[in-house]
Formats: C-alpha cells, sequence, structure tokens
C-alpha cells in the first residue's frame, strides 16, 4: 500500500504577509487566555505545602516524580483544572495524563503529596474513572504514583460511597486486570484505608522502603473500641497509643514484603521505585511502531503554533479548516473522503507521525445558494445537514471496518432544524451517526476547537460518547453549552413575553432575566469552566494539539486489540476510485 | 489591471476597511460581511490602490456584488 500512504495529495497554504498583519491580533488574544489558563495551571502545582518542605523530608513530590519518570517531552497532561465539587484545595488531588515511560506509552496518575499527604477528597473518584476508562480505550497500561493518605475525613459524605465513589476505581483496576491491562503502582508514604486498596489493587506492586500499605492507619488502630464518649482518660490512651503508631505504623515494608509478599519489589531511594517501573515497562507488550506505521514519520510543512492565527477567537468568524488541519497532518498531506459531498464536514485520512488516521470536522463559512439542497435557505458551515450526515455515517463504519483510530474536530452550532430539516431526516441521522460510532471499536479523540453545542456535540465523537472518546480537548477558543445563551433566553421567555404583553405589563422584568440567562450561559461555557466540570478532559495551548495527538495515535497503535492489514484495507480504495 | 472585490454570499456589510486611494497589499483585510448570524471577512485580492467602494457598512448585498474596485 506504499503508493497510498507513502507521498499522499499535500494541502494548505503558507501564511502570506496580509495574513500574518491581519492574525496579529487573534495571536496576541490567544496568547493572553493561555497564559490566564496556564496560571490557573500554576495554582494547582503549587497546591499544598511547598515543594522544599516536601523535599526537605527526604520525599520528591508528584510533580518531580512524574518528571523522572516519563521520557523527556512526552508528557501530556488531562484532568489538571478538574475540581467539579469546587474543593478549597483547588484540585481533585490526582495528577494524571499520558506519557511515554522507556519508550513505551501509559497512562499515568498520581496522588499529590503535597496536599494532606495525597487524601481522598470529593470529585477525586470521578477523576480516577476518567483514567481507567481511558486506559481500558487506548489498550495501554496504567502507572499508579500512590501516595494517598486516606480519606479528608470532614468531607466523607462527599465520596466514600456511592455508585462512582472512593472505592469504584478499585474494580475498575480488577476489570483492567481481566482485559490484560497491566496496573502498575509505585507505593510511598503512609497508605492506610483507601490508600491501602489504592495500593493493593494494582498488579504489581514497587515499594519504598518508608512506606506503608493498612486496612487502617495509625488514627484508626488508635481510635478503636469506642465507648460512646471522650473523657480525660481515654484522651491520655489516646496519645499513647498515636505516639506508637506514628514510628511504628501498621503495614511497613517489614509485614508486606518479608511476611505477606505483597509488594514485589522494595527500593532504597525514591528515584529507585522509579527506576523500577522504567525498567518493568520494557516488559510489557507493545507493538514497535513499524509494524502499524504506513509511511515515514515527518512534521507538517506549516508550523503548528500558527493555529493560532488561523482559528479565530471571535465565534463569528469564519475560517478555512484545511488550514488548520494543514498544520497537524504529517507532510500536510491527506486523502479526503468525497469532498464533492456534505461540504459542511470534512472526512479524511491524515498520517500523525507515519500511523494512519481518520479525521472528522467541522467545516466553516458559506456552503454555495443550492446547498442545503432540501430547503431553500443557505447552508452554513458549522451546521450540520443531510449530505454531511449521511457522509459522516458512511465513513465512520469504514473507519470502524479498517480499524482506524479517529480524531474529530468540532466547530459546530447544531443540526440543521425546521419542518425541511425534519423531511430531510436529521433526526434520524444524528442517530444513526451516534450508532455508527458505537458499532466501531476504535480509540477517538475530540479537539473542540470552537463551539460544541446541541446535539451536534454528542454525534460529532464528543465525550458523551464514553466507550470510544479516549479524550477531549478544548482550546482558549472553546465554548461547550446546549445552545447560545440568546437563543436559550428567547426558548426560555418568549411565551412569558407573549403573557406580559397581553396582561399589560412591563416587559423590562422579563427582558432582565432574559438577559441574566444569556450571560449565565456565557460564564457557564468558558474554557475554565469547562475544564473545571469536566466538559473537556484539558485546554490546551493551540501549539500543543498536535502533540496530544501523538500520543493518542502511538497509544492506540502500540497494543490494538485488533488488527486490518493495510493491504486489506477499502476506505484508501474507496478514496482512490 | 483593475480587480474587483465580489460578494461571496449575501448578507450585510458590517465593517468596512477600505478607503478610496487607498494603497493596499493582496491579503489585507477588505469588508466584512454577516450572513446566518456569521461574519465571513473578504480580503484584497491583489496589491493596488482603492479605485472605486461601491457599499457602506449597513448596507445588504447579494452573492456576485461587485462591492469595490482595487487598481
Amino acid at each position: 500500500m506504499r503508493p497510498y500512504f507513502e507521498k499522499m495529495p499535500e494541502f494548505g497554504k503558507a501564511l502570506k504577509k496580509g495574513q500574518l498583519k491581519r492574525t496579529e491580533a487573534n495571536l496576541e488574544a490567544v496568547r493572553a487566555e493561555e497564559a490566564n489558563i496556564e496560571a490557573e495551571v500554576e495554582k494547582v502545582k503549587n497546591a499544598g505545602f511547598p515543594t522544599e518542605k516536601i523535599n526537605a523530608r527526604g520525599q520528591m513530590t508528584v510533580w518531580q516524580r512524574l518528571e523522572y519518570l516519563v521520557d523527556e517531552g512526552t508528557w501530556c497532561p488531562l484532568h489538571t483544572l478538574y475540581n467539579p465539587a469546587d474543593n478549597v484545595e483547588g484540585t481533585t488531588n490526582v495528577i494524571d495524563g499520558i506519557g511515554r515511560i522507556s519508550g513505551r506509552w501509559a497512562v499515568i496518575i498520581g496522588f499529590d503529596n503535597k496536599v494532606m499527604a495525597g487524601a481522598w477528597l470529593a470529585g477525586q473518584s470521578e477523576n480516577i474513572l476518567r483514567v481507567t476508562d481511558l486506559a481500558k480505550r487506548l489498550n495501554v497500561p496504567l502507572i499508579w504514583l500512590v501516595n494517598c493518605s486516606g480519606a479528608k475525613l470532614p468531607e466523607q459524605e462527599k465520596f466514600y460511597a456511592n455508585r462512582r465513589g472512593a472505592g469504584t476505581p478499585f474494580f475498575r483496576h480488577a476489570e483492567l486486570e481481566q482485559l490484560g491491562i497491566p496496573v502498575l503502582a509505585g507505593i510511598y508514604g503512609t497508605n492506610p484505608a483507601g490508600g491501602g486498596y489504592q495500593s493493593i489493587s494494582p498488579t504489581v506492586l514497587f515499594a519504598h522502603k518508608n512506606c506503608n500499605i493498612a486496612v487502617g492507619g495509625a488514627g484508626i488502630v488508635s481510635g478503636m473500641a469506642p465507648k460512646g464518649h471522650f473523657d480525660l482518660e481515654m484522651a491520655e490512651a489516646i496519645i499513647d497509643k498515636a505516639k506508637h503508631f506514628k514510628s511504628v505504623p501498621p503495614g511497613r515494608v517489614e509485614i508486606h514484603h518479608d511476611h505477606t509478599g505483597f509488594f514485589r519489589y522494595v527500593f532504597e531511594e525514591e528515584q529507585g521505585v522509579l527506576d523500577g517501573l522504567k525498567d518493568y515497562m520494557t516488559k510489557l507488550p507493545a507493538y514497535d511502531p513499524e509494524f502499524f506505521q504506513v509511511a515515514e514519520p515527518k512534521p507538517p510543512k506549516f508550523p503548528t503554533e500558527e493555529i493560532a492565527r488561523l482559528l479565530p477567537m471571535e465565534q463569528k468568524t469564519v475560517y478555512d479548516f484545511n488550514e488548520i488541519l494543514a498544520r497537524l497532518a504529517d507532510g500536510s498531506e491527506q486523502m479526503e473522503f468525497r469532498p464533492d459531498y456534505g461540504p459542511e464536514v470534512y472526512t479524511g485520512l491524515i498520517k500523525v507521525n507515519g500511523f494512519l488516521v481518520a479525521c472528522i470536522a467541522n467545516r466553516q463559512g458559506y456552503l454555495g445558494k443550492e446547498y442545503p439542497e432540501y430547503a431553500d435557505y443557505p447552508g452554513f458551515g458549522g451546521k450540520l445537514y443531510r449530505q454531511g450526515m449521511i457522509k459522516m455515517n458512511e465513513f465512520i463504519t469504514l473507519c470502524g471496518r479498517d480499524r482506524l483510530p479517529v480524531i474529530w474536530f468540532q466547530d459546530t452550532t447544531g443540526i440543521d432544524v425546521g419542518d425541511d430539516a425534519e423531511k430531510a431526516e436529521l433526526l434520524g441521522l444524528g442517530m444513526s451517526q451516534i450508532y455508527s460510532i458505537q458499532q466501531t471499536d476504535v480509540p477517538m479523540m475530540l479537539v473542540v476547537l470552537r463551539k460544541g453545542s446541541a446535539a451536534a456535540h454528542y454525534v460529532l465523537g464528543g465525550p458523551t460518547a464514553n466507550r470510544h472518546n479516549a479524550f477531549t480537548l478544548g482550546t482558549v477558543a472553546s465554548e461547550i453549552y446546549v445552545m447560545h445563551g440568546e437563543t436559550a433566553a428567547v426558548a426560555t421567555y418568549s411565551r412569558r413575553l407573549v403573557k406580559e404583553q397581553a396582561a399589560g405589563n412591563p416587559l423590562e422584568p422579563v427582558i432582565d432575566k432574559m438577559n441574566t440567562l444569556a450571560q449565565e450561559y456565557h460564564d457557564k461555557s468558558r474554557p475554565l469552566f469547562c475544564a473545571k466540570t469536566g466538559l473537556v478532559d484539558e485546554i490546551v495551548p493551540m501549539g500543543a494539539i498536535r502533540k496530544y495527538m501523538e500520543a493518542f495515535t502511538a497509544s492506540a497503535y502500540q497494543n490494538p486489540k485488533s488488527i486490518c492489514p493495510h493491504h486489506q484495507m477499502i476506505l484508501p480504495r474507496i478514496i482512490k476510485g | 489591471m483593475a480587480e474587483d472585490i465580489i460578494a461571496p454570499l449575501a448578507g450585510k456589510i458590517v465593517k468596512m476597511y477600505l478607503e478610496v486611494g487607498a494603497t493596499v497589499e493582496e491579503d489585507d483585510d477588505a469588508l466584512v460581511i454577516e450572513a446566518m448570524k456569521m461574519e465571513t471577512p473578504i480580503y484584497v485580492p491583489c496589491d493596488g490602490t482603492v479605485k472605486e467602494i461601491k457599499v457602506k457598512e449597513g448596507d445588504n448585498v447579494e452573492e456576485d456584488d461587485v462591492l469595490a474596485i482595487i487598481g
């Protein structure tokens, strides 16, 4: 299949002098917003004790552990700003992402030992479940850096129990192991109760000499046998026990290495644990990239950073998606599927570091007088019409057949509406597209370039496709909502306006409510809100989108559950005709 | 050699960057047409001077209307 893939048709144009001049303001706006996001990330990184204090205890922070563990330049953080319960700590207290360790891709997660010694907090199990889902979807190892002091006891009701509570990740670890996906754990510090299960639930345990894991820690053991009240005699007994267990906590290395053998390895130094993990990663299943690559990797012809010039921050401004894709695809090459049909969406094949990847995206701008063919109004990119949805259904189905990972790019105002659209079966085609996605078994990722809106956010590979969507990225231009705030205000209050007018009442109070609702929609669709609530898994700089595409693609091809030989693929042949 | 700036779609002129007599370069902003709640920027097609402007902000235009002439 070399003739198909070695040199695919080039596309995209270098920026001209006028474009550079014209896009300077947009570039500055993007940079300013990205700096704001980076400042929020820094707050998370600086949560809890200062690094110096942790280091003075002879410990590394989770950030230092990650830096030592992960191959340089490969770390792609996820969920950094995720804090759905609005914890005062500003974090769910786990740090995670995708990275390469000893040349193999893994999903990596660790407790932030600077914050309450890595305690369980509200929202944390939801974060962890996203991570276990990610390892499952990509079929790559899950690596834990455990350092978990147990539950933040005053807030236990927020996270301890429930269907997706703090115990659910242990079941997910078991599920990953059932699926043949290894979970490795480097274990540090004191890990009682929930921390004990965080430590015992992985597949292979790598322990630091000073760590301990236990059903109950010093605090619990000290407080056993309650009498129903506290008095001075009891307080003194608690003090004695607490002193004892502080110096001799339950579940030390001599118990769980020498006696039970739960710890397979024990290391003297903090880095030793990480070296152990690095060494073990070389023993895990992974195809050499050459097995799946269809061509030599090469960078795009145009700088990825130029996306910050090409993607307008102004939501109403149209742009050319092809020019953005040309800054993400190997060699700025692609094979477009059915370019003469469904012009509002791009469907095609690109290469990412030599791996073949499918790409689906909204196109923007005017689509011509004759489109959509079923209506007497003009079509505009961002909307989905009959042809585009038929094309996507076809393409997705073929991607599933050819075992191609899919990268989606969303900038959508929704599916076309009205009786003409209903007659054109758009409701049914939307559901068909959901079915088409569901019947594939390939990993997908999504970049919400600007708008994610209405049901189009679902059918365009959004996070609700959570058996397929590995992760979703946002940019500083992203906004996600069921509909535009002004549209929502009209939908909510139009009948009220009619009633008030008929009753001869002033309209201003209703107008005020409409403006308030529109403003709330705006506030609750911003990138920071999307990241905090998990509508996206990370807000990334526009210049970093390709890096995440590389991580996703290489992970998807590292140990896929199913293979289509290149010479048996049908999609490239359909494109060629 | 004069070159016309043609409206690629019907809509309303919401921004006009051109001034008669001004020197312009290819890809400079010319004007913006709003239609279907979206703003479509129109760019100068070639280096030259703005010879004539046939529309102003607020005007509604039809597809293929001549908006300005660059000479």
